[in-house]
């Protein structure tokens, strides 16, 4: 009877040492680094896992995992994590997040954990996640946003928008080739509308003196321009690829790169997606053209890097960032996504004096950002939804951008 | 009657004896045996007790807590704030069509997989050749992963390269067919046939199992009787499987109010709002514009919704016994 007792006793003292045992020798006393790393179009896969192997592999006292995280639901899963009190030790995100996060008392200053070797590195033009002084957020990618332009279709490189309409319907024969592509359907970001609007001099808001944002402006003649535009290239001359309102960014740009349309606007990334694609058609950048009679701007967005506040090892999360930033991890990671570098010495590397990175310096010249404020998230949203009743016709661009305009001001309490 | 004026005790298995005409040993006999066995049950409760207060009561109590107050970007409760968040729900124009597009969502989808669940339970009922190879097909929607098939039916609707929209260019029937996922109009049919899809197995199997259950004496009774295959379904197979009926209706009620699944994973409730249902824009509301206590409204409402549906399922269910 007594050995029958025992029995249990012993079997839970062998499962308790063998749960034990390799957490003991694997696990603890290490210092866990969790990184949600963003994924850009999935470029950046490689360099992910093995930047998280070295890392591990020469700190053996830290323990790094890079999570790969889908650009659309980042947003989600971040603010998931923060409410249920267990932020990643760091995420890449969309610089315009950053003030709400900030809002939550969610995002620590990078400063204290960064050290000054790395930030003095990084181009101070690009620091966009300086806020009242301090910085809060490490600039991981700014790229602003080009035109790329297949020339075995046309030679064409518009000067205007109105050019790039004719030639964009001189050169369309769907299904075969398309003079345009432009996703339709609302998705985390709303570049493209933002690409018409600033191009026609046109913004999403006031600015008033002191830099703060006034009313919603997106209903302005050159707002009401920009949605006509595009309606008028969906719609009207169909020379938008088929089936573009059920299509996001990610969905819209592997027709371009399959050499079956004229004209996209895009970020730096058309190189990578291009050269993954095996693609060979004589691709060519340019800049994203105003309106005839505008100046123009093109927009650019910046991503960062931020420590939260709530999470348990920021110090060697500042470690894993003095690591990741140095040109032999950060001067490929750029290569990869086609962004420009982010650091001084990087912008030095031979690999970064191509024409692609020249069109996008010039680009960056004339570009702007998103408007910073914590509730774009949601004012996007509206925006979107206007930019969809117009492509679907239920309401004119000037109603949907009167009724977005209304609604924005209603939420923002003016 | 026996010597001593006692009956003799029929035979029972141990199983189907009652408490009282089990023999105890005399060390367990009153008070003392019912305390320790009631210590005993408690015991055993506690696990199940302690995970349900854990996971299922605080969380609701705490949600229905929020549904009263203002809370931070974080959800954390600032003050009390009354009905202003079922108020301000409320006189969102959006919501209130959002409401009626869930019960048009959940009737619609629960009466059209009932109905195919019905007809594919009754062709398998039948003898012939090839009915298990047809069975085991009939699962293949419902043993898959519902986001992994929703993904597989954006690609069927892909207005370029989707299997059905080529299916109508190569057949002839149009050569401009339409985009089922980017057209408000078509949206909302086009998701809720993947739902729909992913519903019918269940409903089958289950439907089948109640079928197979209904004598055959009964059947064969009616043969004799003369009645048709009409009247002997209607008057002996949908009798014969009306709890079943009602139990998979219901279950299939409380999961397609809630299928979070195939609208978030093909359209997210776009376009402008077209296939959000509660569940869709509670989860928007939440944990994209981080308004915890309207969506805290939304949860309370759904459990009202869903639990009034329970309640009213119990009574015709329970009804059979009165």
């Amino acid at each position: 009877m007594k050995s029958r007792r025992r029995m249990p006793v012993g079997v839970s003292m062998l499962v308790i040492i063998l749960v034990c045992i390799p957490a003991m020798l694997f696990g603890a006393g290490k210092a866990k680094v969790t990184f949600f790393w963003n994924l850009y179009e999935g470029l950046t896969e490689d360099i992910r896992v093995e930047f998280q192997n070295a890392f591990n592999a020469t700190h053996p006292d830290i323990e790094l995992e890079c999570v790969p995280v889908d650009w659309e639901l980042s947003h989600n899963k971040l603010t998931t994590a923060l409410a249920g009190g267990n932020p990643p030790e760091m995420s890449v995100i969309g610089t315009y997040w950053l003030l709400e996060f900030m809002d939550m008392g969610a995002v620590d200053e990078i400063t204290k954990y960064v050290s000054p070797a790395t930030i003095n590195n990084i181009v101070p033009a690009i620091m966009e996640g300086k806020i009242g002084g301090k910085l809060m957020g490490l600039p991981v990618a700014a790229g602003a946003r080009i035109m790329a332009y297949n020339a075995d279709i046309t030679k064409v490189e518009p000067k205007t928008m109105e050019e790039l309409r004719q030639e964009a319907i001189r050169v369309n024969k769907p299904p075969d080739r398309y003079g345009f592509i432009m996703p339709g359907k609302k998705s985390l970001e709303l570049t493209d509308f933002i690409y018409f609007l600033y191009a026609a001099d046109g913004d999403v808001f006031q600015t008033k003196p002191d830099g703060t944002y006034g009313k919603c402006t997106v209903n302005s003649p050159a707002g009401v321009k920009a949605l006509q535009f595009m309606v008028q290239l969906a719609e009207k001359d169909k020379v938008v690829q088929e089936g573009y309102l059920s299509q996001i960014r990610q969905d819209s740009h592997p027709t371009f790169v399959a050499g079956k349309a004229a004209y996209v606007f895009i970020g730096a990334w058309v190189d990578s997606l291009y050269k993954t694609a095996g693609s060979t058609f004589n691709l060519r950048y340019g800049q994203i053209p105003p309106f005839r009679g505008s100046k123009g701007k093109t927009l650019v967005v910046t991503d960062s890097i931020v420590i939260f506040k709530g999470a348990k090892n920021k110090k060697e999360a500042g470690t894993v960032l003095d690591v990741f930033y140095k040109d032999e991890w950060k001067a490929r990671y750029d290569q990869m996504i086609g962004f420009p570098p982010v650091t001084i010495s990087a912008g030095k590397l031979p690999q970064f004096q191509t024409p692609l990175y020249k069109t996008l310096v010039a680009a960056s010249m004339r570009s702007k950002g998103w408007p910073l404020m914590s509730q774009w998230s949601e004012c996007a949203d509206i925006i979107w939804d206007a930019v969809v009743e117009s492509f679907h016709g239920s309401k004119t661009p000037k109603a949907a951008l009167d009724d977005a305009a209304a609604a924005i001001d209603k939420l923002r309490g003016f | 009657m026996q010597e001593g004026g006692r009956d003799p005790p029929s035979y029972r298995p141990s199983c189907l004896q009652t408490r009282e005409e089990v023999k105890l040993p005399a060390r367990l006999k009153g008070n003392s045996l019912q305390a320790s066995e009631a210590k005993l049950a408690y015991l055993f409760l506690m696990p199940a007790t302690l995970f349900l207060c854990a996971f299922m009561f605080f969380p609701i109590f705490r949600v229905i807590q929020s549904s009263f107050y203002a809370t931070d970007k974080l959800g954390g409760l600032s003050h009390f704030a009354g009905l202003e968040n079922y108020v301000t729900l409320f006189k969102q124009s959006t919501f209130r069509m959002i409401l009626f597009q869930s019960v048009y969502w959940t009737v619609l989808a629960v009466a059209i997989k009932t109905l195919f669940g019905l007809i594919l339970a009754s062709l398998l009922n039948v003898e012939y050749r090839g009915r298990r190879f047809a069975r085991t097909l009939i699962v293949i929607p419902w043993a898959s992963s519902a986001p992994i098939s929703a993904i597989l039916w954006i690609w069927v609707y892909h207005s370029e390269f989707g299997l059905l929209n080529h299916s109508l260019r190569a057949l002839g029937i149009t050569q401009n067919p339409p985009i089922w996922l980017g057209t408000p109009g078509l949206v909302f049919y086009s998701v809720i046939w993947v739902d729909i899809w992913l519903g019918i197995p269940f409903m089958t199997l289950v439907f089948l199992a109640g079928m197979q259950a209904v004598s055959v004496d009964l059947y064969e009774a009616a043969n004799v009787e003369g009645a048709n295959a009409l009247q002997k379904y209607y008057h002996i197979t949908v009798p014969g499987i009306r709890d079943v009926l009602l139990i998979a209706t219901l279950l299939s009620t409380l999961w397609t109010f809630n299928d979070f699944n195939t609208i978030y994973v093909m359209t997210r409730g776009g376009p402008v709002n077209s296939t959000h249902i509660i569940i869709t824009y509670l989860y928007m509301t939440t944990f994209e514009r981080l308004r915890w206590g309207q969506g805290a409204v939304m949860a309370v409402i759904t459990l009202i919704i869903l639990s009034f549906c329970a309640w009213i399922y119990s009574r015709l269910y329970f009804r059979k016994g009165d």
